[in-house]
């Protein structure tokens, strides 16, 4: 009896080798842990701003001051443009993702493409066959219980912190459960030459939603006049 | 020999689930689809229909199911963990979520309808049964065959693999007696995509009035 109760166990092992690796499945969603009153104020407290070249500071103001002038509806909030990566990972809702041993994939509610991590130990594409892309190509592979995620072959974007993403950026990522899989911590480093003097890292935690949380869908209608508008009303001249 | 029996028996018990995951293709072949039996207000509102999926398709849209799963290449993703499958498309916006952990649908007093409508799912032997409520009336709504999603409509889908796993066949059943005079059934055969398939992004611009002149103007101009 002992013996096969010791055979079924050595059975149950060789099935479940991959359950070391960590299970990231599920939903997952940002708090506000350090009082910034806004999604977009934690990243005030929490994320270094990125050491990027003069030229880039000056492209920053520009757009800063344009902003402060009255110019607070950007051209792609109105006519409902794709996001890129990583907004979806700073978005107030929630997002999800979904696992086997070969890829994993990011789901959100905003209007974006989900992001494919590929995991079958393929590399990237060559650079001649490389499609720009708005979440650009991520492979990833297991360093113990973290996942390493490289990417590039963006078309363009920013990162908070005042980052900025083109072409030759290049981003590596961790993605870690921590405090028991309650929470799940995403480590980001972004580098290009071409925007930064440094790399530019920072981390963002995500807390695990609730059993049975499931997916919105956010609408986004060009069409709709109130769409052209602004949720904060600019000066009036 | 007590060994082997053991092993079978706990592989077995863990390969209940086809795994279906992976990159899947439409290809000339790979659609069968009857004309529906509609009621004669549905017939009536054929026009209507074709106008308003144009209008979500010339102002990109989220377009919804069962248009989504009419593009090519679909990704499934199996969770390892059993409790839900996911399926990604070319297009942005909403991705299907097929929960099978074994919830009901949400409360329709509390549920936003929406372009893919809530999605649970359980395994009948090799079979994925998908049970669909929950729609609105965003995004493509005719559906192939004849008719279209309303919030009335209930949607019943079966996968299964077929040909040793090259393939993917998905049995639709739409119901919705307003729609139609009897439940509309239709099948996609969907071939395994090639090891190293990627996804695509297939982009959206209101704002491109090129693309609004093709859509919107008279062919050929």
């Amino acid at each position: 009896m002992k013996r096969t109760i010791l055979l079924m166990a050595a059975a149950f092992a060789a099935l479940g080798q991959n359950s070391k690796i960590p299970d990231l499945s599920g939903y997952w969603e940002r708090h506000d842990d350090v009082g910034g009153g806004s999604f977009g104020g934690i990243f005030d407290k929490i994320i270094p701003k990125a050491e990027l070249k003069p030229e880039v500071i000056e492209q920053n103001r520009q757009i800063a001051a344009r902003q402060a002038a009255g110019d607070v509806v950007a051209f792609g909030s109105k006519w409902c443009l794709t996001s890129s990566y990583p907004f979806f990972m700073q978005h107030s809702a929630a997002w999800s993702i979904a696992q086997n041993e070969n890829e994993i994939v990011q789901v959100h509610e905003v209007h974006a493409f989900p992001r494919h991590i590929y995991l079958d130990g393929r590399g990237h594409p060559p650079a001649a066959l490389l499609n720009p892309s708005t979440n650009g190509h991520s492979i990833g592979h297991w360093e113990g219980d973290t996942l390493v995620v490289d990417s590039l072959g963006f078309i363009s974007g920013g990162t908070p912190g005042g980052g900025k993403i083109g072409p030759g950026t290049h981003l590596t990522e961790r993605f870690r459960l921590i405090e028991g899989g309650k929470k799940l911590s995403v480590m980001f480093t972004w580098t290009d030459p071409a925007f930064y003097l440094k790399p530019h890292s920072y981390e963002l935690q995500y807390y695990r939603s609730e059993p049975g949380t499931y997916a919105f869908e956010e609408y986004c209608h060009a069409d709709d006049a109130k769409q052209s508008g602004s949720v904060v009303p600019p000066p009036q001249k | 020999m007590k060994f082997y029996f053991f092993f079978a028996l706990v592989q077995f018990a863990f390969a209940q689930s086809p795994d279906l995951s992976g990159f899947w293709e439409l290809r000339f072949d790979s659609r069968n689809v009857p004309a529906a039996s509609l009621t004669t207000d549905a017939a009536k509102m054929a026009t209507e229909q074709r106008e308003h999926d144009a209008h979500a398709i010339r102002w990109c849209y989220d377009l919804g199911v069962p248009f989504l799963m009419g593009l090519s290449p679909i990704d499934v993703i199996q969770n390892t963990s059993g409790k839900e499958i996911a399926i990604t498309f070319p297009y942005r916006g909403p991705s299907r979520h097929i929960y099978a952990d074994g919830r009901k649908h949400v409360n329709p007093d509390v549920f936003d309808p929406s372009s893919s409508g809530d999605s649970i799912g359980h395994w009948e032997g090799q079979t994925l049964v998908v049970d669909t409520v929950g729609f609105s009336e965003e995004g493509v709504i005719g559906i192939p065959g004849g008719g279209r999603r309303a919030s009335t409509s209930h949607l019943v889908e079966r996968y299964r693999l077929v040909k040793g796993g090259q393939q993917l066949s998905i049995t639709f059943t739409w119901d919705d007696a307003k729609i139609f005079t009897q439940p509309h059934t239709y099948e996609f055969r969907y071939y395994r995509a090639p090891k190293g398939t990627e996804a695509r992004e297939y982009d959206c611009n209101a704002s491109d009035e090129e693309r609004t002149k093709f859509l919107t103007g008279p062919p050929g101009q």
